[in-house]
């Protein structure tokens, strides 16, 4: 019922690490179990001997020794919760990071299909689920169900009669409760899933208030929100309901444990096989069990959920990316040339969400391409959306592999190469920026680029007069309660980070889609110095971009349809080149 | 998170740590919470009979007590069957009733806070990214409602404790009031503790925020992450926020633990203190000292009062708790007191209806007023960038007016002010020669609709996404679509307009959203349309074909625009350049050719 197995299987080798602790926890959690069986024992020779009419000394000092042991009692609780959170908190992280590192490792195909929300879910939400599986696993349910055990033995001692009857009866309570709890679990799973729905519709109504607002439409969102909690209501009640019948369960055992100390306990001492503290004993034993069994019940919710998020890990690490690990090969020196010959790719990643194979093949996005820039050369390509422009950049910098033929930069195959990644730069049209320093946006959490560099990055940009008028200079913090940045800045912060990077190829991906033209034309001087003496890929939507590249090349559905010096091109009036700039120029104004 | 609090005076809008809110929440519901009070106080005390059918017990027993006679065996059990009867009752029907009080609650602040962020200006309502406000209405909503879970085992406890004490008292006074000092001992504790508990409570919560968020970021940002090959220094930050959250998540843990472990002990700790005193006077019994029976109805009653006392103190802590979740959610809802949030709605009924727009349509006072005239329009941005400066701008029915200008230069903030996204500082919009009092409530259709730059949609059906609560038949919508150029595309979805668009319309590619988003502001048929840069994830064709369907037609849209792209400047009525947030020219294309200098520096 509750996925200890493979709970442990997923961490131990986390857990390995913590085995002093772990050793700690264990004589903490037994120390308090032999605190808590102790003091009835006490309480029991405290009676019969002040109804045999003991001295008061004894008695008084027997007295001391509960109060002492209630204390120690609470010690021992309190020292066993802070080491097992310690151990469930430090093991959680570091399965935490390693499965951030392999998601970040995984292929874009993967994160396509896996919105950042899901992950977040996966990553934080499930791990911090099984951080409270340890010490709710150890201290919670471990302790108690050895408490009760114990409570058992120490019966059977007294009376096999009594032991055995209350085991059974504890017994069947537990297996009574296991029962109902499956019958509720349903229950309280569709109540999760209405409440994973009814936020997620939230989020995103409250990321785009902006459409809403402007439309006119708030007042229906917040009626389809209303909507969504008129029909999270009866789920939820009836998720109380579980509980209530888990409660009720545990009450019968109550009184039927009592009917049973009292009846047993009355003819035991007529017949004399126990004394008057001893009835007591196994009164308080009796007791006792019913507050451990609640709390390992109120454990129950939490560790089956644990079980749903450790498979859901356990597939996630599981998942393999779609990309081999870099080569060995390092890449020369200076500008790299970039080649292709054959290449044919398709998107295999649109699987199902069923987790089936997908049906048929994947549709081909790139078909035979053969392509050749050499080093130091800057190659426009234009092409209609859904051409394959988009998909050949991805090639290039190594997010996909393709599937026949050879991507090449500086003559190595870019799964051979070892240091692709800082060669090879891109920037896409989508930059995203963290709710952090300025510095932090453009070293991306690097502490190895110092600021000489930065600064030097940023002026040879033209950002210098933005950063100027920013109150904390590189430690301003972007975004969030900090300062707000446009579309265009955000272009620009990005083409800092490739500048950073001194690559040897460098793909502009859309980059200048959302810029007006005057700010357009003040970074491709930038853009100008960055290609110096490197290889440029530049993909766009706008002919103007393409005004100052060395070679012009015209994809449509996925195959080349043109390729040669921009020069020859324009001059030659059959070509499409020649073609797309009559149909963009008849706009211009006249 | 409490500064805003102090600048309005602490009289109007303090919580009392809690407290008021959440008095306010219980009278929301003036018929429902009472009962629940009642049945859960029941449920709370009733615990106390086990306590004495004990007593009876053992006194009922041979050898115990010479003088006190307690019940029969038989007497006892059937007792017991009675006692299990009402508490199987009590737990049942109190689940049932409190449950759906408790759901009626967080529904209405989370409506209440809803309600708040769409009153607010559509740009930026709130500073909080969604992933927070999610948590607000996620967690802090559970937070809250818990304390008012616990308010009813508060008062349940307090009862049961007292008439525990009354029984324990009509025995021996003095004793009973040693046994109760451990449990006022870890009251006057928990007390003392409570500001500590709520700063940890706070930390970790923000630490645990600072991991989420940073996460967040990391999975969006993926591409950029891999192609800058900066995984490394990204998972080393992860790693150390990481680590602060562990840090203060056991502090806070073990602090809750310590007082758990202080309230469940005092039980144990009165009876020994008890036995300390009377262990002595048990052989005697009767009056003139402790029964058997009479010492297990000690135990018994310590045990549970300890376990109320337990509850006490949690609820203590929890309504501390609760007050940093309260002044969360408040601080959400910017302008807003705790009144406003925990204002009265029921979950069956509507909200009601805002009074209508300020300024009517339709009514024309001047013939020759312009449809739309902005003058002197300023809106400042709090981070002192950007922002826009005295704009002056109109536009006539039937006309194109395009804004244009270099990034930066204010053209987003000048549609967001003229639609009331944002604030302005100063400046008049009016309307057929009418000035708009309040142009967040008066410009949405029929007057106006917009598309924003990154347009969303939401996860429902695309139908559902285009007409977003107006009324509008297939023929209407395909219209739209037809104009916005997605007919192609809606043809090849199986289910056409029912198509789910899946969360944020990710389902689609971004053209089609952008398109989408257009249709969506098309099909509301307002006089006036405004949209900025629509066309940045068009391809050329796709892009002429949406300028040519919506402005080369009989009877082409008003609109005012926010384009950098020749066919939009070439179709234009009139032309607003702007820069650092001013008007610095205005007129025809041609006219800015010839007379602009910021304009031909713009286009060369």
């Amino acid at each position: 019922m509750i996925p200890v197995r493979a709970y442990l299987a997923l961490l131990t080798t986390h857990l390995r690490e913590h085995r002093a602790r772990m050793a700690l926890l264990a004589v903490l959690v037994l120390g308090d179990i032999a605190v808590q069986l102790a003091i009835p024992q006490v309480v029991r020779t405290i009676i019969d001997d002040a109804l045999a009419g003991t001295a008061t000394d004894r008695l008084v000092w027997l007295a001391g020794m509960v109060v002492l042991a209630a204390l120690a009692h609470m010690g021992l609780a309190v020292a066993a919760t802070r080491v097992a959170e310690e151990v469930g908190w430090r093991a959680t992280n570091d399965l935490r990071a390693d499965l951030a590192d392999h998601v970040l490792h995984l292929d874009l195909g993967f994160h396509k299909q896996h919105p950042p929300g899901e992950l977040l879910e996966r990553v934080d939400g499930d791990v911090t689920a099984l951080s409270n599986f340890f010490s709710a696993m150890v201290v919670k349910v471990v302790g108690n169900g050895v408490l009760i055990a114990g409570i058992v033995v120490l019966l059977l001692r007294e009376s096999w009669l009594v032991g055995v009857t209350l085991g059974v009866l504890v017994g069947l309570g537990i297996l009574a409760m296991g029962r109902l709890h499956a019958i509720a679990v349903p229950w309280w799973r569709r109540q999760r899933a209405v409440a994973a729905e009814t936020f997620g519709q939230l989020g995103e109504q409250v990321d785009g208030t902006e459409d809403i607002a402007g439309n006119g439409g708030g007042r229906y969102m917040q009626e389809r929100f209303a909507d969504q909690l008129r029909t999270w209501m009866p789920l939820h009640v009836r998720g109380w309901m579980g509980w209530a019948l888990m409660w009720g369960t545990s009450e019968v055992l109550q009184v039927l444990l009592l009917v049973a100390v009292f009846v047993l306990g009355a003819w035991q001492l007529d017949v004399g096989t126990m004394t008057v503290g001893t009835v007591y004993l196994v009164l308080n034993y009796a007791e006792m069990v019913g507050h451990p069994l609640h709390e390992i019940r109120e454990q129950m919710q939490d560790l089956q959920k644990a079980g749903a998020s450790i498979a859901r890990v356990e597939d996630l690490l599981a998942t393999p990316t779609a990309l081999p690990p870099a080569g060995t090969t390092p890449l020369p020196t200076g500008p790299l040339g970039l080649s292709l010959t054959g290449v044919g790719f398709a998107y295999h990643d649109a699987r199902p969400d069923d987790g089936t194979e997908p049906k048929g093949d994947a549709p081909r996005v790139l078909h035979d391409i053969d392509l050749e820039v050499p080093a130091g050369r800057v190659l426009g390509i234009v092409g209609r959306t859904g051409s394959g422009k988009s998909t050949l950049a991805r090639l290039v910098t190594r997010l996909y592999d393709p599937d026949t033929g050879h991507v090449r930069v500086g003559g190595v195959e870019t799964a051979e190469a070892a240091d692709l990644r800082d060669r090879v730069a891109m920037v896409t049209q989508d930059v995203q920026l963290f709710r952090a320093t300025v510095r932090d946006n453009l070293t991306f959490f690097d502490p190895s680029i110092d600021d000489a560099r930065l600064v030097e990055a940023v002026a040879t940009l033209g950002l210098d007069d933005w950063l100027a008028t920013l109150p904390d200079g590189l430690d301003t913090r972007l975004g969030g309660d900090g300062v707000g940045v446009s579309a265009g800045q955000a272009q620009l912060l990005a083409f800092t980070r490739v500048f950073l990077r001194d690559p040897g190829l460098v793909v502009l991906d859309e980059a200048s889609s959302r810029l007006d033209p005057a700010t357009e034309a003040w970074l491709e001087r930038a853009v100008d110095g960055l290609l110096r003496d490197r290889t440029g890929v530049i993909i766009a939507h706008r002919l103007g971009t393409l005004e100052r590249v060395d070679d012009v090349l015209v994809m449509a559905d996925g195959r080349v349809v043109e390729h040669g010096p921009r020069e020859r091109l324009r001059a030659d009036r059959d070509s499409r080149y020649a073609h797309l700039l009559a149909t963009g120029l008849e706009e211009v104004l006249t | 998170m409490t500064t805003t609090t102090h600048a309005r005076g602490p009289d109007a809008t303090t919580t009392a740590g809690g407290l008021r809110p959440l008095l306010r929440l219980m009278a929301n519901q003036p018929v429902r919470y009472p009962i629940s009070l009642a049945v859960w106080t029941l449920n709370w005390t009733w615990p106390v009979m086990i306590g004495v059918i004990a007593q009876q017990y053992f006194d009922g027993l041979d050898g115990t007590s010479a003088d006190q006679a307690g019940w029969t065996l038989v007497t006892v059990v059937i007792a017991l069957g009675a006692y299990l009867l009402v508490r199987l009752a009590g737990i049942f029907f109190g689940m049932w009733w409190h449950a759906r009080l408790l759901f009626r609650a967080g529904a209405g602040m989370q409506r209440s806070m809803l309600r708040r962020i769409f009153a607010l200006p559509g740009a930026r309502p709130v500073r909080e990214s969604p992933g927070e406000v999610v948590s607000r209405f996620r967690d802090d909503v559970e937070h809250t409602t818990e304390a008012l879970d616990l308010s009813v085992d508060f008062t349940g406890s307090i009862v049961s404790a007292t008439v525990s004490f009354v029984l324990l008292a009509r025995i021996d006074p003095v004793l009973a009031m040693v046994a109760f000092a451990p449990m006022v001992v870890v009251l006057l504790v928990v007390w003392t503790l409570a500001n500590r508990i709520r700063r940890y409570r706070e930390s970790a919560r923000e630490t645990t925020e600072a991991v989420a968020g940073f996460l967040g970021e990391t999975l969006s940002a993926t591409q950029s992450i891999k192609v800058n090959g900066a995984e490394r220094p990204v998972l080393d930050r992860f790693a150390r926020l990481n680590d602060r959250r562990r840090v203060m998540m056991v502090r806070d843990r073990t602090l809750t633990a310590a007082t758990d472990a202080m309230g469940q002990t005092t039980g144990t700790v009165g009876t020994g203190l008890v036995l300390l005193l009377a262990a002595g006077s048990l052989a005697r019994g009767g009056a003139a000292g402790l029964s058997v029976g009479d010492f297990a109805l000690f135990g018994i009653l310590l045990a549970h009062t300890s376990f109320a006392a337990f509850f006490i103190g949690t609820f203590l802590a929890r309504i501390r708790q609760a007050g940093v979740s309260f002044d969360r959610m408040v601080d959400l809802m910017d302008g807003s007191t705790w009144r406003d949030l925990t204002v009265h709605s029921e979950l069956e009924e509507s909200l009601p209806v805002p009074t209508a727009p300020a300024t009517r349509v339709g009514v024309v006072d001047r013939v020759d007023a312009p449809l739309l005239a902005v003058r002197g329009l300023t809106h400042v941005h709090p981070d002192a960038a950007g922002g826009i400066h005295d704009v002056d701008l109109q536009v006539e029915r039937g006309q194109l007016v395009v804004v244009t200008g270099r990034v930066g230069a204010g053209k987003t903030t000048l549609l967001q002010t003229v639609l009331g996204l944002l604030p302005a500082e100063r400046g008049t919009i009016a309307w057929h020669g009418r000035t708009v009092d309040d142009p967040a409530r008066f410009m949405v259709p029929p007057v106006a609709a917009y598309t924003p730059q990154v347009p969303r949609l939401f996860s429902m059906a695309l139908r559902d996404n285009l007409l977003m609560g107006t009324d509008g038949d297939d023929e209407r919508l395909w219209a739209a679509m037809d104009t916005a150029t997605m007919t192609r595309d809606l043809a090849t979805m199986p289910d056409g307009l029912d198509t789910m668009v899946g969360p944020r319309g990710m389902r689609l590619s971004g053209g089609q959203v952008q398109r989408s988003a257009a249709a969506r502001m098309l099909v509301r048929g307002a006089e006036l349309v405004v949209f900025d840069d629509l066309s940045s994830a068009l391809d050329v064709e796709t892009e002429a074909a949406l300028w040519a369907r919506l402005f080369d037609v009989d009877e082409p849209a008003t609109a005012l625009v926010v384009s950098h792209r020749r066919p939009a400047l070439a179709r234009a009525d009139h032309v607003v350049v702007l820069e650092a947030g001013r008007v610095v020219a205005r007129g025809t294309a041609a006219e800015l050719r010839r007379t602009s200098a910021a304009f031909r520096e713009l286009w060369g």
